[in-house]
């Protein structure tokens, strides 16, 4: 039971001079239960890569696995693939369009023609994931502010319960506190459902501090996969790939050229607060 | 997809007809559009795609793109050409099974019919929004609806509100499909059903394009205020436009072409 | 008088009983580079549109090079004199072509010709943006469209810019195209203001006022105001990882990691001895 590509390549516009190789024979199994952090530059494949996971775009070449079936076998039942494999896009707030929190929460579970109980109760339980109020519900989705709004997105495809959740940059644009919310609220849906996440972002920073794996894209390629320590073991090919480093890990990776610390693989404030306080530094 | 639509996108250039005066372009379109829905012979028909032809060329605009610009008019080239192909009555019975019968003149509807539409699409495509910015053309607007201005039209209005709408049909349909995808992603069905819900299935994706045109048209409008937008008073342009000797050369030749298809039209070529 | 200077300025969105700027009394010099920032709803954007003229105070008062914000007949001077690049990349941008975007403004303002084409290359090249002149400006990036933005209001010759949000919608790339224009329209000598939430960016500013509740809670250097690292963060907002991390660990405060190692290194060797 998984989400499997297999030599997967994306081609845009084959045969016209516009075109693009969107996504290089992938190789992935998402681990099952865990949340992986998707990293890339704009261009890196990452979006494309999202809309291939829920069958809105189809692989040039390659198979996509959903549980050990390939998801285009049947391409008329594409949409049940689309409820295993919930999407939530970049800036999801944009599609809000019920008359209330409630209704546009309930859209997705209409859909897979629930029962009114089934679809009440998935309602309630994913704005309690991600910390709506219960007075909200019978507001205007358009009153909300925008963090709010983000929220209400996001609860619209929890509400599907899809044991794959992909969700393109959630926090995109929001402030500190907005991205805490949205980001727990992933969490939560994470540990209630044990279901798999897979957390689409440019914020490395983010990634590395909510996600289980990594998976690291580069011009359509895979650069690197792993466990998030894995990955950030290797810190001077990260460097390499030219993607934003966290702050705190660019300061270890310096201090490690100095000679003045082993290790450079620290990408919370804690763990290097941990280690520095090891080498009896700082007021402990 | 929506995203093949290159309808209203400007392809920056430099060939003559970049350079042509925006307002005689547009009064060659209107020219080229008369010339085009008057011709009725076949040598009139032909005349009208070898000019289509030669606007394309001396336009610089790359085949493709145009290819490309008709598609999504395929479906209503196909559907025109078929309903000419089976409903023309006429004299000549070319092909005859059970009760589909195929005239002479139903083949030669069809083919004036989609010969007809696409180069009316071409022609304006590169007559006017490939090859003319936004900016040009709403100056070219502005400029020859300038007499009306004195019976108080909101000349220059009109024709800001063109320019803007041309800017954001690209933008707009990049959201369109973005919405569609997103709701599709929540299991919106927009093919099945029947006429009714199939009109209610468009609900999820025109409510949240209304509300992001509103306030995209807001947020627009407090940027021009910032930028000292204050409805033509006073403006000057960049770009003097200067209309040279070579646009009414132009001009000129279209109109002798225009003349030229109502004497093609008595000339009887067998087809 | 300071450039832009505020005397209990207030401004209450219509319907609302709190207003979203509440009696602030702030002055910006010229050539200064200004961070603002606080979380959603602290009135830092509801701030920023007053300091530019866009809205106009319901309370108190607003000088704009000595001019008053609330006197109709400077309020064209003022938007000359300072302009405002806003959040979305998409919904700023008039014309398709980006040359004849940037020369908006001036032609708005009635500019002869010569001298906005003088101005559009002028603006371009400042933002490094001369090769795509004749580009069609929806297929830029985003950071791109963001240049194209900048210039567009550059082309009126201000004096100040405030960037509300400017970045919030860009990748790490965009960011960092828009703060380095940021820091060279600063070295020519234009007053910048930036409303944003990203710490990396107010930590290059020279002062940073943080907003909360419609009041100013805090306005000092960087420094001084990433060294309150508790009340930042009672105020929910983050402080740069590097901060933080000496902070706890009760060291000297830094905002950028090379600063941060030095420190570091000066302590590990301090115990060595």
């Amino acid at each position: 039971m998984s989400l499997k590509l297999e030599n997967v390549s994306v081609v845009y516009g084959e045969g016209t001079p516009f075109r693009k190789v969107a996504l290089d024979n992938i190789n992935i199994e998402f681990p099952k239960g865990k949340i992986t952090g998707i990293i890339g530059h704009t261009g890196s494949g990452k979006s494309t890569l999202a809309q291939l996971l829920n069958g809105l775009n189809k692989p040039t070449s390659g198979k996509i696995y959903l549980d050990g079936e390939d998801i285009w076998v049947n391409p008329k039942e594409i949409s049940k693939v689309r409820f295993k494999v919930g999407l939530a896009f970049q800036y999801p707030e944009y599609q809000l369009f019920e008359e209330t929190v409630g209704k546009d929460i309930a859209f997705g579970p209409k859909n897979m023609k629930l029962s009114e109980n089934e679809i009440a109760l998935r309602v309630t339980e994913a704005a309690r994931m991600c910390g709506i109020p219960d007075d909200s519900l019978d507001r205007s989705p358009f009153e909300l502010s925008g963090g709010q709004k983000r929220r209400v997105a996001i609860a619209g495809v929890m509400a599907m319960k899809p044991k794959y959740l992909v969700l393109d940059e959630p926090a995109a644009g929001l402030d500190p506190v907005g991205k805490t919310d949205i980001l727990n609220g992933i969490i939560n849906y994470k540990n209630e459902t044990d279901g798999t996440v897979l957390l689409i972002s440019h914020s490395m920073e983010d990634v590395a501090k909510y996600s289980d794996y990594i998976l690291v894209l580069k011009e359509g390629k895979v650069f690197a996969q792993g466990t998030v320590e894995e990955i950030f073991s290797n810190i001077s090919a990260l460097a390499d790939s030219s993607l934003d480093l966290p702050q705190i890990t660019r300061l270890f990776h310096e201090l490690k050229k100095r000679g003045l610390i082993e290790r450079d693989d620290v990408y919370t404030v804690k763990f290097g607060e941990k280690l520095l306080k090891e080498k009896g530094i700082g007021n402990a | 997809m929506l995203k093949d639509i290159t309808l209203g996108q400007f392809f920056p250039g430099r060939s003559l007809l970049h350079r042509t005066d925006a307002r005689i372009k547009i009064i060659l379109l209107a020219v080229f559009l008369v010339f085009v829905l008057c011709a009725k012979s076949a040598a009139a028909f032909t005349f009208v795609a070898v000019c289509t032809a030669v606007l394309v060329i001396i336009s610089a605009i790359p085949l493709k793109t145009i290819i490309k610009s008709l598609k999504p008019l395929m479906f209503v080239l196909i559907f025109t050409a078929v309903i000419n192909l089976f409903f023309a009555n006429g004299e000549d019975i070319l092909l005859q099974w059970k009760f589909i019968k195929i005239y002479r003149e139903g083949i030669e509807n069809a083919i004036k019919m989609v010969v007809r539409l696409t180069c009316l699409v071409t022609g304006t495509s590169v007559l006017l929004t490939y090859t003319t910015s936004p900016l040009d053309l709403t100056d070219g607007i502005e400029r020859l609806l300038t007499p009306l201005k004195h019976i108080g039209v909101p000349v220059h209005d009109f024709a800001m509100m063109m320019s803007i709408a041309l800017r954001f049909i690209p933008t707009l349909i990049e959201e369109t499909d973005k919405i569609i995808s997103a709701q599709k992603a929540r299991g919106a069905d927009f093919e099945s059903g029947n006429l009714f819900s199939r009109a209610k299935a468009l609900i999820p994706i025109l409510v949240p394009l209304f509300v992001s045109a509103y306030r995209r048209a807001f947020e627009l409008a407090e940027a021009m205020e910032c930028r000292c937008y204050r409805s033509g008073v006073g403006k000057t342009r960049m770009k003097v436009i200067k209309t040279r000797p070579a646009d009414y050369i132009f001009l000129g030749i279209s109109v002798v072409c225009c003349v030229g298809i109502f004497f093609l039209n008595q000339v009887v070529i067998p087809f | 008088m300071a450039f832009i200077q505020t005397e209990k300025l207030t401004y209450n969105y219509e319907g609302n009983l709190v207003p979203a700027v509440k009696e602030v009394s702030l002055s910006f010099e010229k050539g200064s580079y200004t961070a603002i920032i606080g979380h959603n709803g602290s009135g830092k954007s509801t701030l920023a549109k007053l300091l530019c003229g866009i809205f106009t105070p319901t309370g108190g008062k607003v000088f704009i090079d000595g001019m008053d914000s609330s006197d109709e007949e400077k309020q064209e001077n003022i938007r000359e004199k300072c302009g405002m690049v806003f959040q979305n990349p998409d919904n700023q941008i008039v014309s398709s072509v980006v040359e004849e975007d940037v020369a908006f403004a001036p032609e708005n303002l009635g500019v002869e010709p010569k001298e906005i084409r003088k101005r559009v290359d002028d603006a371009l090249a400042a933002v490094g943006m001369t090769e795509y002149a004749h580009h069609s400006a929806y297929k830029l990036s985003g950071g791109q469209k963001q240049r194209v933005a900048i210039a567009g209001i550059l082309a009126m010759n201000p004096d100040c810019i405030v960037f509300d949000e400017a970045t919030a919608m860009l990748d790490p790339a965009g960011r960092r195209e828009i703060s380095a224009a940021m820091n060279e329209l600063n070295k020519r000598g234009i007053t910048v203001i930036t409303v944003t939430h990203h710490m990396n960016e107010a930590a290059m500013a020279d002062r940073i006022v943080v907003m909360n509740k419609g009041e100013v809670a805090m306005d000092g250097t960087p420094r001084e105001v990433f060294a309150r690292v508790d009340e930042l963060r009672s105020l929910s907002l983050a402080v740069p990882q590097v901060t933080e991390l000496l902070y706890d660990l009760g060291l000297p405060e830094a905002l950028h990691a090379s600063e941060a190692a030095d420190i570091i290194q000066k302590e590990i060797e301090k115990k060595c001895h």
